[in-house]
């Protein structure tokens, strides 16, 4: 008679991917959220022509709560919300391809779900991933530590040299 | 890459004014008993009738355990994709139910019947029949249904309408029922009365 809760209610049962699996698909899909919309539809281009595509769920916007912690290491806080955009789609056939980035911006989501889609395929992924994730990956470690750098020569020490009664 | 989920079915075309039309769809069915209401189109692939289908999508949410007639797999994995609604182990666990064999599905009182104080904690029956032309002829009554409305069920089990007299009767408790066939669905509320109408 009680309203079914979330012990109550089973889950649905799927093989899980191996974890050299999901790191690697993880790494490509960091480092295609953080490229920009015009780096993918470059990247696009070196795909050749593709395979007709079927839409799983069209992008959509929605919203995700960011987490923060103080300094990095204190307690979890809800820092805000930001607003995000994901899509799902496949290829005849092939694997599901998932797209999530931050922003309102449906093409990138669904491009990064192509390029997803395509790197789970094995006559695809090999070339992909060395002339589309790779340079992108360079590039934007190239510009984190471009800023970082940027931001340590302006760092201002501050020390006392004498203290207390001369 | 999970074999489930490379067999994932597409939602609504256009999530937001599909949902809207189905939900809009459900209240009428439910507001006037017996009245025929259209859901719209099928989707490709997916093994569930068009009216089933929409309303899963369109009444469910992760706030939701659905119970599944055949177990569900394939679908509960759909649905819980699209709308992030569970299974429900147990009919007793469910706020929704998929009945396609209505032939071999469980007592009405085995699934939540809600409680004196929160009777709208009960389930909703999604049931699929094979016609609503064929059947043996019913008469509804009821709010909603102005002067007795005549109503044909295919494959509903006999027993049933007994069963739905002891659900009548518990009002304000008790289950609901949408009846599906292929893109059009049917409301059966608990406060409709059903009666058999003699063969002439």
């Amino acid at each position: 008679m009680t309203k079914p809760t979330a012990a109550t209610v089973a889950t649905v049962a799927t093989a899980p991917a191996t974890p050299a699996e999901n790191s690697h698909r993880r790494r490509w899909l960091a480092v295609l959220a953080r490229a920009s919309r015009a780096e993918l539809e470059a990247g696009l281009l070196l795909a050749g022509t593709l395979p007709a595509i079927e839409t799983v769920r069209p992008p959509e916007v929605g919203m995700t709560m960011l987490r923060g912690r103080v300094g990095g290491t204190g307690d979890a806080f809800n820092l805000g919300e930001a607003s995000l955009t994901r899509c799902a789609l496949r290829f005849a056939g092939g694997a599901l391809g998932v797209g999530y980035t931050l922003g309102r911006d449906r093409r990138k989501a669904e491009l990064v779900a192509v390029f997803d889609a395509l790197l789970q395929d094995l006559s695809h992924s090999e070339t992909l991933w060395r002339n589309v994730v790779e340079p992108l990956q360079l590039a934007q470690q190239a510009r984190v530590e471009a800023a970082s750098r940027a931001a340590a020569s302006s760092k201002v020490d501050f020390f006392t040299l004498v203290r207390g009664e001369a | 890459m999970t074999a489930a989920a490379q067999h994932l079915k597409p939602g609504f075309a256009d999530p937001v004014h599909d949902a809207q039309r189905a939900f809009r769809a459900a209240l009428d069915a439910l507001a006037q008993p017996g009245r025929r209401v259209d859901l719209g189109q099928s989707i490709p692939g997916l093994a569930l009738s068009a009216a089933m289908a929409h309303l899963l999508l369109a009444l469910t949410d992760d706030g939701s355990a659905v119970w599944w007639q055949d177990g569900g797999a394939a679908t509960a994995q759909w649905l819980r994709f699209h709308t992030g609604a569970g299974v429900a182990p147990t009919p007793q666990a469910a706020a929704f139910a998929s009945i396609l064999e209505p032939a071999g599905m469980p007592a009405l009182e085995a699934f939540t019947q809600g409680t004196a104080e929160s009777p709208e904690l009960s389930a909703t029956l999604l049931i699929e029949v094979r016609s609503f032309n064929e059947g043996p002829a019913l008469q509804w009554h009821g709010p909603g249904i102005a002067n007795g409305c005549g109503v044909r069920l295919d494959g509903v089990p006999p027993g049933f309408w007994t069963h739905w007299q002891a659900n009548h009767a518990r009002f304000p408790q008790g289950v609901d029922v949408i009846f599906t066939c292929g893109a059009q669905a049917l409301g059966l509320p608990r406060t409709t009365r059903v009666s058999r109408v003699a063969k002439a």
